[in-house]
């Protein structure tokens, strides 16, 4: 009887263990992996795939560029900051012209942080290879989106140094959304749909969205209808982009010196390991802080079946 | 007269933006320009508010010595010392702003959202009991999700990525677009009744 007793007293512990342990376990699953990284495989997505191969259909075209909208402040940058590198690094590697622009005061140093970061290993210069248009007031989101459908240069009118946006050199054969033809998002919310609505509806402009996981769901309506031409899904976009750009992007060889195009076979087959030096640590951050997601997500997962063992057995008991 | 100028105006301009959104004519591309102009010239002074009622708010709270107006000290502080960083010395790399940012507001924001990884972890595991049938297929759909997430869930098996992709593209675009119907149904109606002027609340006071 009192064995009984002792068991029906465990299985109830198993369904309410104090947070406090569960905290620890959350916490040791993500600063392990992370301070310890090892090779895991990054599967790449058609959602992924489908803006990496927009962007590199724009490389080494004068007349072509894309936008990149940072809509958020630095409580997401784990997620999303992986992202905005990868992107400006696989436009420095392909010679892709990138405006930069933020609609949020917490947003303008981290677009500088973004470009900083990513420029290091480039012969890059402002003005020519990319311009951040700085901050701009939420305001004044709409009468942008919609101006620069006519003219980039008279809608933004001035970058972040101050200088006047149509003197640029990087503004030669860019006017509109028919050159400047992709907007990338990055938000922890659905600010993509505001491009959708005014970029993508009156001018035609391809818009793709970089968002933390748990905003993927809000976004999936629009990556279905075709109205979002591809969607980075939170820190796992991050590290298949990161992949992506490794693999193709900052491939060099005899015959491809200055990257190779896309092949869906060849991102099958190719593994980047991501301890040793072989990839800086700034382009594979994405891929080692996958691996705490991956073990945290195995103890949720875990904790979840305890406390669903410990439910089942003690109604059983009780009947 | 204090509530029909502002009716007026928003009447006239809803309608002169209805009317620029479906004719593309030069009347209404100067229009747009117009506005542009004007948006541009009236934005700074939301800034100028902003700053202002958090000085009168805080202040305030120091002055009367609310209980925690040290952490208004600290708000008011950061404000002033933050601005005078960047005005000073810019925003550029290297400057003390950026510097500010780099060790300061950026770890401290990302702790704050990295709270969250723990409150879901505890929630989900008091929450995920399958004490019922609908219990249950949310308990799977986010077993499943979850691991699709993660690279661990394509190497135990193919099939899960794909069962979490189809969970997001089946199932939640249902619901996710059902609701955005009714959001957009009323959204339509509201602003409909806002142009006509049969919608009045946001004019503040009785009717």
């Amino acid at each position: 009887m009192n064995k009984n007793k002792n068991v029906i007293k465990l299985f109830d512990r198993m369904q309410n263990i104090d947070r406090r342990y569960i905290y620890i376990v959350v916490a040791l699953s993500i600063i392990i992996p992370l301070l310890i990284p090892f090779n895991s495989r990054t599967y790449v997505t058609k959602p992924t795939e489908d803006i990496y191969k927009k962007i590199d259909s724009f490389a080494g075209d004068e007349t072509k560029a894309i936008l990149m909208s940072f809509t958020h402040d630095a409580s997401t940058m784990p997620e999303l900051f992986p992202m905005e590198v990868s992107v400006l690094r696989h436009c420095f590697e392909r010679n892709i012209k990138v405006f930069t622009i933020c609609w949020l005061p917490a947003a303008a140093p981290l677009v500088d942080y973004a470009l900083n970061t990513a420029k290091e290993d480039f012969d890059v210069q402002s003005g020519v290879d990319y311009c951040n248009f700085g901050y701009k007031p939420y305001v004044l989101r709409l009468p942008i989106m919609l101006g620069m459908g006519d003219d980039i240069s008279k809608a933004v009118e001035t970058d972040s140094q101050g200088r006047k946006v149509e003197n640029l050199e990087i503004m030669k054969n860019i006017k509109n959304y028919d050159d400047m033809n992709l907007v990338v998002d990055f938000a922890g919310s659905s600010s993509a749909i505001t491009w959708i609505t005014y970029a993508r509806a009156r001018f035609g402009a391809n818009i793709a969205a970089g968002v933390t996981a748990v905003m993927v769901a809000d976004n999936y309506p629009y990556l279905q209808t075709g109205q979002l031409m591809g969607i980075f899904r939170g820190l796992k976009g991050a590290a298949e982009y990161e992949k992506l750009v490794d693999v193709f992007a900052a491939y060099e060889s005899e015959d491809y010196p200055n990257g190779r195009p896309f092949s869906k076979e060849i991102i099958k087959e190719t593994r980047v390991p991501i301890t040793g030096d072989t990839v800086p640590y700034k382009y594979k951050k994405a891929r080692i802080g996958m691996n705490a997601q991956s073990i945290a997500h195995i103890m949720m997962i875990f904790f979840i079946l305890l406390g669903n063992i410990g439910y089942f057995i003690t109604r059983k008991k009780e009947l | 007269m204090k509530r029909q100028i502002p009716l007026i105006i928003i009447i006239t301009l809803g309608f002169m933006f209805v009317a620029h959104s479906f004719i593309p004519h030069k009347i209404s591309t100067d229009f747009f320009d117009w506005y542009q102009d004007w948006v541009k010239a009236v934005s700074p002074f939301a800034v100028s508010l902003g700053i202002m009622s958090l000085f009168m708010v805080h202040g305030t709270k120091i002055k009367r010595k609310i209980s925690n107006w040290q952490y208004s000290v600290i708000t008011l502080a950061g404000l002033v010392f933050t601005a005078f960083a960047g005005f000073m010395w810019g925003t550029q790399s290297g400057t003390p702003y950026m510097w500010l940012f780099e060790n300061v507001q950026m770890p401290m924001s990302a702790t704050m959202f990295a709270l969250l990884a723990f409150y879901i972890a505890s929630a989900a595991y008091k929450a995920f009991r399958a004490r019922s049938a609908e219990a249950t297929v949310l308990l799977i759909a986010a077993i499943i999700v979850m691991l699709g997430q993660v690279p661990l869930g394509a190497m135990i098996s193919k099939w899960i990525p794909e069962s979490s992709t189809w969970i997001l593209n089946v199932p939640n675009l249902a619901a996710k677009r059902a609701i955005m119907i009714g959001v957009g149904l009323g959204m339509t109606a509201t602003s409909l009744k806002i142009l006509l002027g049969i919608e009045r609340t946001y004019l503040g006071g009785g009717d």
